[in-house]
């Protein structure tokens, strides 16, 4: 065998031995990552098993009986009467008494004429359950809604709430 | 070999030094190679062994996450979504007095020393009672159920003998709340009795356990109505009551009380007593409560068409040697809206005599009267129904509620169809979709149900159920109280008081049936027995609990348009 054919051999075993090292390498860290995966899942499925736990102690702690006791004990919170719901401003404005002679002028209060489609450009209240800007909400549900559609009076109410009011004008 | 060497190192000195060093080296070097050899040949196994266990041996079990995450069985909800039963894996606590396998003492320490270990952390658990348990060497459960943290203190003691297995739990958060509707889960791994059982295959199918089951109930309207039916049921001294809610467009039991009930936590005696459904497996006679079908079928059938037209009352009905009375004298003449008002029974008779047998049996077949109660529930009640062609008495009888015994859950689905514009629909459990609720089929015309609707809701302004009258949600309805049947006749002093009914007229959308049994007259119901003083409160406690959970506002300013009915009756054109 010449020296030149020696090398090549010599070289040749030289890369499958790296070749099989750096295998050999890889299959390990393969298989720490796996373990590594298989822990993450066990810790996810402890997680989710005492989410759980959690959450029934919970529900059954906050249980309707549960509940139905502690309020004929402690809050004695009763259904809601007729004369707590308000349909419409008609019957918001029935609450309301004429001025009687003599009574202080009413209160000026401040406000602003703001164009329909600026509304963005104020700080926008963030509803905590969709985690939508609110007054974005809201207006999208009003243009989804048909024009005739009676909107509720609450929802009326907390449409306006999201814009603030600041030219002074007066009310009569 | 040896022999020879030792003789030439005898025979020359120096030659033989050397061979004698050069052969020591040799055995030298031959027990290194066999030193290695060993090594070689244990690691050459052990590769062996390796490279076995990887080709033939089974994996070690490894669950994938969604497997693991996977329920043992499916979760039942609500319409909302809320867990009514779920379960999940729980610890046992178990005795294995063989888990040494040395045969010595089950037990390192003493049987009291453990057992008062035990108790330390459960404090419930009776020392004496438990070393001798210990002792005793039976294997068995010292414990059914064992929070995690407590497993890992029954680990720390170190006894190889309590044993600890996964077992799996089915809770229900609510208690005894809905328990006939949910039934429970036997010690097979099967459910029982409620939607556990009607549910069980796809409960414990792996391809559909991951998602939960909702169920038509609304918990807090179900919260509320035993809530209220267990007050007035302890309030009248009733010995059962049984409750229903139920939506009139979809046929949807919102709710389903059968008291007293049972705990499905813990499944005994005294609970195996109470898994009786009255709602829809016990049939009663009802009583008045059938007066409005029955006058709304002869509104249908054309006989009664003036509701101004005015029946004799004054004496008791005569037919076939049977007297049909009235439980006092309610005047001379009634018109159609004073019978139901007052609810007499010789009025409704004689229209039921006109309308006839045969059209009176049609409309109750077509309400279903005359199957079992459309429910996904096991447990149903086949109805006492009159076969062959009635005869007059029998029709007249079961034209106010007699002769004929049908469950609550009849009585509520026949009045879902009375107010709802006249369609019957069969009643269900399972939660229906918007706009996927069944077509049905009509048993009232579309005008009955509108005039009905104003009686019943008459009878709540003016008649026998003023006390169901919840102010601002317009409720409707029909008292009953009827005699339980007993041996020789019926008995005056066992009543079954009803209330059905429904709100809003103006615009009915839930029908609400309370039932008591055998309730007793005490100061709570100002000494009365009947429906209009124990059921009909009821009803009027829950309505406002349930309303605005249900999207009905009370309100003052709206109700069912009475102003042609109202004349008609005595206390009605007075205001």
């Amino acid at each position: 065998m010449r020296p030149s054919a020696r090398m090549r051999s010599i070289g040749w075993a030289a890369v499958l031995a790296v070749c099989i090292a750096l295998f050999i390498g890889l299959t390990f860290q393969v298989n720490s990552v796996k373990s590594q995966v298989r822990l993450a899942e066990r810790h996810i499925v402890a997680l989710e098993r005492e989410k759980m736990m959690l959450e029934t102690e919970f529900e059954t702690r906050a249980s309707q009986q549960q509940l139905a006791n502690w309020n004929t004990v402690e809050f004695g919170y009763r259904a809601p009467r007729a004369d707590q719901f308000l349909e419409n401003e008609r019957e918001l404005a029935g609450l309301g008494t004429p001025r009687a002679a003599g009574a202080p002028a009413p209160i000026r209060v401040a406000s602003a004429e703001v164009p329909e489609d600026s509304g963005d450009s104020f700080p926008a209240m963030v509803s905590p359950l969709t985690g939508k800007a609110f007054a974005a909400e809201v207006d999208d549900a009003a243009e989804h809604a048909p024009a005739h559609s009676r909107e509720t009076l609450s929802g009326r109410l907390t449409r306006g709430a999201a814009r603030i009011v600041l030219r002074a004008e007066t009310v009569e | 070999m040896t022999s020879l060497s030792v003789s030439t190192a005898i025979s020359s000195g120096r030659v033989t030094l050397v061979n004698v060093r050069q052969r020591s080296l040799l055995t030298a070097r031959l027990r290194v190679l066999w030193v290695v050899a060993g090594f070689v040949a244990v690691a050459f196994a052990a590769l062996v062994r390796i490279g076995f266990i990887g080709l033939f041996e089974d994996a070690p079990a490894s669950r994938s996450l969604s497997e693991a995450l996977l329920p043992p069985r499916g979760e039942i909800t609500d319409r909302n979504g809320v867990p009514l039963a779920r379960a999940f894996p729980a610890y046992a606590l178990w005795y294995n007095p063989h888990a040494l396998d040395d045969g010595g003492a089950p037990l390192v320490n003493s049987p009291a020393q453990v057992a008062r270990e035990l108790v330390r952390i459960f404090p419930d658990m009776n020392v004496q009672v438990l070393t001798e348990r210990l002792a005793s060497g039976r294997a068995g459960y010292l414990r059914r159920r064992l929070l995690p943290e407590q497993a890992n203190r029954v680990q720390a003691i170190g006894e190889i003998a309590l044993e600890i297995p996964q077992e799996t739990e089915r809770f229900y958060p609510q208690g005894s709340m809905a328990a006939h509707v949910l039934g429970y889960v036997g010690a097979d791994g099967h459910g029982k009795v409620g939607m556990e059982e009607v549910l069980d295959k796809r409960l414990s199918d792996p391809a559909h356990r991951g998602e939960p089951a909702a169920l038509a109930i609304d918990m807090r309207v179900q919260g509320a109505l035993e809530d209220e039916l267990q007050k007035g049921m302890l309030a009248t001294n009733a010995v059962g009551a049984a409750g229903i809610v139920l939506d009139v467009d979809t046929g949807e039991v919102l709710a389903l009380a059968s008291l007293p009930a049972f705990d499905p936590n813990k499944i005994d005696e005294a609970g195996a007593k109470n898994m009786f459904n009255r709602v829809t497996n016990q049939v009663y006679e009802l009583g008045s409560t059938f007066k409005p079908l029955s006058i709304a079928a002869a509104m249908d059938a054309g006989v009664v068409t003036d509701l101004a037209k005015r029946y004799p009352a004054n004496r008791p009905l005569e037919i076939g040697g049977f007297r049909i009375r009235d439980s006092h004298s309610l005047g001379a003449s009634l018109n159609v809206p004073e019978t139901l008002i007052h609810s007499s029974n010789i009025v409704t008779a004689q229209i039921a005599d006109q309308l006839g047998g045969k059209a009176l049996k049609r409309t109750m077949a077509d309400l279903g009267m005359n199957e079992r109660p459309y429910i996904e529930l096991p447990a149903r009640g086949f109805p006492i129904w009159p076969k062959g062609e009635w005869p007059r008495l029998r029709t007249m009888t079961v034209s106010y509620g007699h002769g004929i015994a049908v469950t609550p859950l009849h009585l509520a689905s026949a009045y879902a169809t009375l107010v709802n514009g006249g369609i019957w629909r069969p009643t269900t459990l399972h939660k229906v979709e918007p706009g996927h609720a069944p077509r049905g089929r009509r048993v009232f015309k579309a005008s009955t149900s509108a005039r009905m609707n104003q009686l019943l809701r008459m009878i709540v302004s003016y008649g026998t159920g003023r006390k169901a009258d919840a102010q601002g949600f317009r409720v409707g309805g029909k008292t009953g109280s009827a005699e339980k049947p007993g041996v020789g006749g019926y008995r005056h002093h066992s009543l079954i008081s009803t209330f059905a009914s429904a709100f809003p007229m103006d615009r009915p959308r839930y029908v609400v049936v309370a039932m008591l049994d055998e309730p007793q007259g005490t100061a709570a119901s100002s000494y009365q027995r009947t429906a209009a003083w124990n059921a009909a409160p009821i009803v009027g406690k829950v309505v406002p609990r349930i309303g605005p959970l249900l999207g009905v506002m009370p309100d003052d300013s709206r109700d069912i348009d009475l102003s042609d009915v109202k004349p008609l009756v005595h206390g009605g054109a007075s205001e």
